[in-house]
């Protein structure tokens, strides 16, 4: 076990990571998506020799940088720096799992941006033969990110048989690897031609303009006639109880556990499908009426799609960060044992240095009390005191022996005894830690304050 | 003919059938304005897609929807729980009817500002009145079906208002209540009225306010001093702004969406009608700046009793938006000055008493 906590109070780290992950997902994906549509738009104009579309490619091509440079370049080291505090466990064990991958990701993607960096600049100062061929090398160079980051990214939620042999091939082509692969790329094509919209929907010669419309929307087609077919490719290879968790009882009372994913589900359907006739009946059919503000509420819905759809996935993952192998709190599985037989605070090698960095709160008197380390380090990683998934709001009207009672529920290893088992981590430590995690979260919900002390 | 696409034959057939020719001609020649506040005229068209919606739900909920004072309440919770897709199917309904409610009011103000009641339009602005109210009628006897604690209290103090009315206030009362208190009459007559009269009502209305519109075209704002090129041009309603228009009841449908699926209706407590009142009952948020502004009046004016003369203020509202058209004709700049100025103070008071009473 490593750094107990990161406190993001109200919001939760896991949304801290998530917000910046979403944003930094419409980014990544139009920098793959976008260098595609790039290469090939520009593959069009070279053919046709045909001066509006290269005029059009330079006014995209910057658009294309802003986006992809200064907002790729905020969110992407974001992400890291919040994952290495929200899930320091986490983290760690991707890096050393995959270090070579990790190198490999990190000079395709420097790769990526200087040749992006030179294909903009170059524009009217190389031949347009070899400025063709930096737009297929950005294509092929940004294509390499996404299979690299993929193959980690997948194996988080499918590790597969890696869980038995250890093999760090078999972690990479894990079982969602070319599903995901394959969905990512169609989703980017879907992504790039929305984008693409926004820079159409301003073109002045209204002929042309009308051409690019129609151009661009019929980047989104591949999406919605191969996407479903790979769609059922990439859930058939998800472990089975991930989905089950999310879907039943759905149908029947849309509340529930996790039923926020199904219901979430749902929309990224309804949205989808709605985006299909969208595309349909606007840029490609009346391409006159497609405005610059209609572009922009068009691709609002296809970012919220993409948003949804990545937030699915990685809930689908719960209560892991990888799954069958290491909890949310970044509790390996094997440990639960371990830390059941000798205490959480002999097992946690940060315990004792947690004191000094832990703000003290108003109503816990002068030393922080056992009980709020073991909450913040097994379950602040999904909960927050007051805010997101409030544990005042989901302790309700419970008392101490209630609390105390559903801890010792939440301790089971055995699905028979613990409804919760495949939701949440089971709850790992001693009676003692126990006793004072229910003391603690009873400070949360009930108004009677204990002062506890660390030192106990 | 023999070549001819299966569609186009279909189409064919059915305009010798049913002498179609007129209504393609009108399509094809029907235009729309285009200028800068041309985004309004979808505001109507919102409005129907949402009302369509509502029928449609309304019918399904209709299946499992038991009026009677024991079962309601047990209905309502097992389409929330027990019958596949109830819960979207009631959210939906619920969330439809609020979204609908909201675009009506977006639609009123809209043709308002936009002087689009002025001749030969004020049939066109009067239904629509009648249509709003009618709206209101849906909500006010819609809320009450599902029986829970808060939707039988907010009803008691809907009737409780409407009893203030001048002259037939309380006469109205005893007919939505069907005697002296909330009971299974009322149950049952919000029932008849909310699936059956109210829409008995609204269709022909709807029809003739369709048909006025469609009969005299879209009504354009008289241009401003900075309104400039595209002043004065036009495009064809078909196929060019009705696909404009699928694009935005697209969007409104997806905004509808992300209210059901990531905010489903719930359902209160069972009501009892023994039981105190719960602090903090409110109306639906568009009865709220109503109520609010009723709770600030002191119990009597003069010798008017406090809520009395707040429903004599509220018919008085209602009253000058009807014969606005017949005042501020376009002739007089001064009566035109004076609509907007009475407009826009209703609509402020309307948005500041809302948010008064929701944060009160």
């Amino acid at each position: 076990m490593n750094y107990p906590f990161w406190v993001v109070p109200y919001l939760g780290s896991g949304w801290a990571i998530g917000i910046m992950s979403i944003i930094h997902i419409f980014v990544s994906h139009f920098a793959v998506g976008g260098g595609i549509f790039l290469a090939f738009t520009e593959q069009l104009a070279y053919t046709r020799q045909d001066e509006r579309i290269y005029d059009y490619l330079k006014r995209h091509s910057f658009f294309f940088l802003l986006v992809t440079t200064v907002f790729g370049a905020v969110t992407g080291p974001g992400i890291w720096w919040a994952i290495s505090l929200a899930s320091p466990n986490g983290t760690q064990f991707l890096i050393q799992n995959f270090t070579w991958f990790w190198a490999l990701e990190y000079l395709a993607f420097a790769a990526e941006l200087s040749t992006f960096f030179v294909y903009y600049y170059t524009w009217n100062r190389v031949s347009r033969e070899l400025h063709l061929r930096l737009a297929w090398l950005y294509f092929g160079i940004s294509i390499c990110t996404l299979v690299l980051i993929n193959g980690i990214i997948t194996f988080m939620l499918t590790p597969g048989s890696w869980l038995q042999t250890h093999n760090i091939w078999q972690a990479f082509f894990n079982p969602t690897y070319w599903p995901s692969n394959f969905l990512r790329l169609l989703i980017m094509f879907g992504l790039a031609g929305m984008y693409a919209l926004i820079t159409s929907s301003r073109i002045r010669d209204e002929n042309f303009r009308a051409y690019m419309l129609r151009y661009s929307a019929r980047w989104l087609l591949p999406i919605f006639f191969l996407g479903p077919i790979i769609g059922y490719w990439y859930f058939s290879q998800i472990p089975q109880a991930a989905i089950q968790n999310v879907f039943t009882g759905i149908q029947n009372s849309g509340v529930g556990n996790f039923s926020i994913l199904a219901r979430a589900t749902y929309l990224a359907l309804i949205l989808s499908g709605t985006i299909l006739i969208f595309a349909f009946v606007g840029p490609y059919l009346n391409p006159k009426g497609f405005s610059f503000k209609t572009a922009l509420l068009f691709l609002s819905c296809g970012l919220l799609v993409t948003g949804i759809s990545e937030w699915t996935r990685e809930m689908l993952r719960k209560p892991y960060v990888v799954y069958g192998y290491m909890y949310s709190n970044g509790i390996r599985k094997e440990q639960i044992a371990q830390i059941n037989q000798v205490g959480f605070f002999r097992s946690a090698a940060w315990a004792a240095a947690a004191r000094p960095v832990i703000p003290e709160p108003a109503t816990m008197g002068p030393v922080v009390g056992k009980g709020e380390v073991i909450f913040r380090y097994q379950c602040m990683s999904c909960h927050t005191q007051t805010g997101y998934r409030s544990m005042k709001r989901l302790l309700g009207e419970r008392d101490r022996e209630a609390i105390h009672g559903f801890l010792q529920i939440l301790r089971q290893t055995d699905p028979e005894k613990n409804p919760y088992h495949g939701i949440m981590p089971p709850l790992a430590g001693q009676d003692e830690d126990v006793e004072a995690l229910a003391d603690y979260l009873n400070t949360i919900n009930n108004t009677q304050k204990q002062k506890l002390s660390y030192a106990e | 003919m023999i070549n001819q696409p299966a569609p186009k034959k279909l189409l064919d057939w059915l305009s010798t059938r049913l002498e179609l020719e007129p209504f393609f001609y009108f399509a094809k020649k029907k235009t729309v304005p285009v200028h800068k506040h041309a985004f309004w005229y979808y505001m109507g068209g919102i409005v129907l897609v949402l009302l369509i919606e509502q029928v449609v739900t309304g019918l399904l909920l209709m299946v499992y929807y038991i009026p009677e004072l024991r079962s309601a309440h047990a209905s309502i919770l097992s389409i929330n729980s027990q019958i596949e897709f109830g819960w979207f199917i009631r959210s939906l309904h619920s969330w439809g009817a609020n979204l609908m409610v909201f675009f009506v009011f977006v639609h009123l103000f809209s043709t308002y500002f936009m002087k689009a009641y002025r001749s030969p339009r004020e049939l066109t602005w009067l239904t629509g009145l009648v249509l709003l109210v009618i709206t209101f009628g849906f909500g006010f006897t819609g809320y009450l079906l599902p029986w829970d604690e808060m939707s039988f209290f907010a009803t008691k103090i809907g009737i409780d208002i409407a009893s203030k009315t001048p002259l037939i206030g309380e006469s109205l009362a005893n007919v939505l209540r069907g005697g002296t208190d909330i009971g299974q009459h009322t149950l049952s007559r919000f029932f008849a009225i909310h699936v059956m009269l109210l829409p008995l009502l609204l269709m022909p209305l709807l029809g003739i306010h369709l048909w006025i519109i469609q009969a005299h075209g879209m009504s354009e704002p008289e241009p401003g001093p900075t309104d400039t090129s595209d002043e004065g041009s036009y495009e064809k309603f078909f196929p060019t702004f009705i696909l404009k228009d699928f694009m935005a009841w697209l969007l409104i449908l997806n905004l509808l969406a992300i209210l059901v699926t990531l905010m489903p209706w719930g359902i209160g407590q069972q009501a009892d009608p023994f039981a105190p009142a719960p602090i903090g009952i409110k109306p639906e948020w568009y009865f709220l700046a109503m109520f609010q502004f009723l709770k600030l009046l002191p119990p009597t004016v003069g010798p008017i009793e406090g809520e009395q003369f707040g429903m004599m203020i509220f018919g008085g509202i209602g009253l000058v938006f009807a014969l606005i058209p017949f005042f501020d004709t376009g002739a007089s700049k001064a009566w035109a000055r004076i609509a907007t100025l009475f407009g826009q103070a209703v609509l402020l008071g309307f948005i500041v008493f809302t948010i008064w009473g929701w944060v009160s």
